[in-house]
């Protein structure tokens, strides 16, 4: 009886780790929307929170299509909360029964809503829909599943992969040609070292959960930080040591800059050395091309991560921003029904054409239409897209977060603290804080 | 019964029809102040003392668990690490702030060229706001781009890295808050030096002190009621010290390395929003309150020894 359990599950984790591997979205046909809108049953007022000023203007445009075509007479009250306090807010506003109908959050933030019965269930509005919830990528939905039967609380906004921006004018200096997608490790370190001179870096690669190291350690097949469903960290695993080791071999070297070097732990600061031309190769999100083409003054590219040289795989961490309904609101079906909008070809058409984030949709057409936004810059935007073949969903959550994401960096690659030291030490703290 | 009690009352506020009446102006004025403190602080301590006992994650309903969240910090290394680090930056900003604050103010009170300029100068921290002012000083300390550095480079402690070493990073967040309460200190001294008789200083030169015997012997202890409301008040706003912190650790890691930035202010934030654990938040407040209150009262208790009020010797 137990050894039939445990089969299960063991089952159970292997269907979630691998249904973490994102699929490329092709089921969908031409003609038909992937997704489609459909009117409300009856209209009513809603409150919505996101924390983007840009994501805002965007939202609030196809809001007005929606209220238009679908729900004659609704009412969205559209507030944007920054993200400095918009989690603080949002527990707050929870704590005080006023969830807004319906907000944005992140994988990492969704696990404390839903593990509090604090958002609605979306499953029967999908299956009432007939959206068929597989046709999105696993890694962009499946952290927003939850409960026994594997429900989807959220609609999928957005995805996001990671690549490597490179700075060709440096390359071109250092007589090395550009990377291609075949790149290995041996490959990236080679370049980093041939890169690096007296004032310039070679790579900065171990910035943030997203866009740093954890990337490295999914490429050697190890999930990055903690497993899936929380259960134990991985940081000590023969895999993020490796990875871990690898990065730091660079630092060592020379090749890669100190935390203080860059002035900061996160992701901008690590594109803002780059943009700065101190440094020839980061990692980086899809979400920053759009500033890259505004802002980057030489020429630069992106590529996809480099493989492992063992496992052979070049794997990115995908995550999506998702909209939520609170369990509590008075217009749960009208919440549902705007989401279902704001998730289909109709509604992610506005994403598709704003040029910022890549929209969430499994419709071919639009993932095109999104390339096509950046116009004729004749950078290789398809890195990202490819790089949702083989990646990695978030696993981590909110009470982990700064430990891993820029206490354990900072011991690395800033105090000089030995990898195998801090990983423990950052493991000795997940652990205590997975459920029990 | 009643009407004794009420009449009692009344004897509080004056014994004279006039001085009560003059006394129930002055309740009335202070009314509108006194309510809005009872609701918008009063109310929310209240609540805070019975979060302390309850278990509360802020979504679903409390419940009672008695002295558990106390228990907790008995085992709790990151507690532990916020009440020393709390201790070490009173102890880092007190006297630092004390001594330079009646030093700034003993120059202020001199006659010279410009005084009020640089007393307003000297004030101005005071009305900054704490957020911004902890941005520009972490630009001073960051290690390799920061003012403090390239001056320090030549005593070989140029490579200090001031915003994520945990043997450092307690220094600048005491600068800031140094920095930003030395007006109100010097506030405080400059009164206090104006009020010390002339005649006290004449009649000690005639005896023949020179100034600095002046100083010690006169100043000093005429000064002593304001030193101790500077030392009370200094203590109670380093117990309380808190976005300098979140804003000067929140670019490098938030809280520093191994909590070593985090105090008894910083910790129960940290525990209440990110831990989501209202109720040791809250117990970790009544803990910080406590420990206020605990020393506030050893100095009340403390001052006969050394603190003088002229009236006391009539």
């Amino acid at each position: 009886m137990l050894k039939g359990r445990n089969l299960v599950l063991l089952l159970v984790a292997v269907l979630m780790v691998s249904s973490f591997n994102h699929a490329v979205p092709t089921q969908a046909q031409d003609s038909e929307p992937a997704i489609k809108a459909l009117p409300c049953k009856e209209p009513g007022t809603l409150t919505m929170w996101v924390w983007d000023e840009n994501w805002a203007k965007v939202i609030g445009d196809s809001i007005e299509a929606w209220k238009e075509t679908y729900c004659p007479g609704a009412e969205v009250d559209l507030q944007v909360q920054p993200w400095d306090q918009y989690w603080d807010l949002l527990k707050t506003n929870a704590a005080g029964g006023e969830l807004p109908d319906v907000f944005n959050v992140s994988q990492d933030r969704f696990f404390f809503y839903a593990d509090n019965d604090a958002l609605l269930d979306l499953q029967p509005y999908w299956d009432e829909y007939g959206v068929d919830t597989s046709l999105w990528g696993a890694g962009t939905v499946d952290p927003y599943r939850w409960g026994e039967n594997n429900d989807l609380y959220a609609g999928p906004v957005n995805w996001d992969t990671i690549a490597i921006y490179y700075n060709k004018d440096m390359f071109d200096a250092a007589g090395l040609e550009y990377p291609t997608a075949d790149w290995t490790w041996d490959d990236f370190a080679a370049d980093a070292a041939a890169l690096t001179t007296d004032d310039v870096y070679g790579a900065l690669t171990y910035l943030e959960y997203q866009a740093g190291y954890p990337n490295w350690i999914a490429a050697t097949g190890t999930t990055p930080v903690v497993e899936a469903g929380r259960t134990s960290c991985t940081l000590s695993d023969e895999g993020s040591l490796e990875a871990l080791n690898f990065l730091y071999g660079l630092f060592e070297q020379g090749y890669m800059p100190d935390v203080t070097t860059v002035g900061g732990t996160s992701a901008d600061d690590a594109f803002a050395f780059w943009s700065s031309g101190k440094v020839a190769m980061i990692t980086g999100g899809s979400w920053k091309l759009p500033d890259a083409i505004a802002q980057v003054p030489f020429n630069w590219d992106v590529v996809q991560l480099p493989k492992n040289p063992e496992t052979g795989r070049s794997r990115s961490i995908v995550h999506s921003v998702g909209y939520v309904a609170a369990a509590n609101s008075d217009n749960a079906d009208l919440a549902a029904n705007l989401i279902l909008y704001l998730v289909s070809d109709e509604g992610q058409r506005f994403f598709a054409e704003a040029g910022g984030v890549a929209p969430a949709s499994p419709s071919p057409e639009l993932q095109q239409m999104w390339i096509d936004s950046f116009g004729g810059e004749g950078k290789n935007i398809q890195a990202f897209v490819d790089a949702l073949e083989d990646s990695q969903g978030v696993t981590v959550f909110d009470e982990i977060w700064d430990a891993m994401n820029s206490e354990m960096v900072t011991q690395i690659f800033d105090l000089g603290i030995p990898v195998e030291e801090a990983a423990a030490a950052t493991c000795e703290f997940i652990d205590s804080q997975l459920p029990q | 019964m009643v009407a004794s009690v009420f009449s009692s009352a009344l004897k509080l506020l004056g014994t004279t029809p006039l001085s009560r009446r003059k006394a129930m102006w002055g309740m009335a004025l202070v009314a509108p102040n006194v309510l809005g403190l009872m609701f918008f602080f009063g109310i929310p301590v209240l609540i805070a003392f019975w979060t302390a006992f309850q278990d509360w994650n802020g979504i679903k309903p409390a419940q009672y668990a008695g002295f558990e969240k106390f228990e907790l910090m008995q085992d709790d290394p990151y507690f532990e690490t916020s009440l020393k680090n709390t201790i070490v930056l009173t102890l880092y900003t007190v006297p630092a702030g004390t001594v330079l604050a009646l030093g700034a103010a003993v120059l202020l009170n001199q006659p010279l060229r410009g005084r009020s300029f640089f007393r307003t100068l000297y004030f101005l921290p005071v009305v900054t706001s704490t957020v911004a002012a902890s941005v520009v000083w972490t630009w001073i300390f960051q290690p390799r781009y920061g003012i403090v550095n390239s001056w320090l480079e030549p005593l070989g402690y140029g490579e200090t890295k001031w915003l994520t070493d945990p043997d450092y990073i307690l220094v600048p967040i005491a600068a800031v808050a140094i920095w930003q309460r030395l007006g109100f200190n010097i506030v405080l001294f400059l009164a206090g030096l104006q009020a010390v008789p002339s005649i006290l200083h004449e009649a000690a030169t005639i005896d023949g002190a020179n100034r600095w015997q002046r100083f010690l012997h006169v100043t000093l202890p005429m000064l002593s009621p304001t030193t101790f409301l500077v030392v009370v008040l200094g203590i109670i706003s380093s117990f309380q010290i808190f976005d300098q912190i979140y804003v000067m650790t929140s670019r490098y890691v938030p809280g520093g390395v191994r909590h070593s930035a985090s105090t008894l202010a910083y910790y129960l934030y940290e525990r209440a929003f990110t831990g989501s654990d209202f109720g040791y938040g809250s117990a970790i407040a009544l803990v910080l309150f406590g420990l206020i209150l605990l020393v506030t009262v050893i100095q009340l208790s403390l001052q006969r020894f050394w603190v003088y009020y002229e009236s006391n010797e009539g």
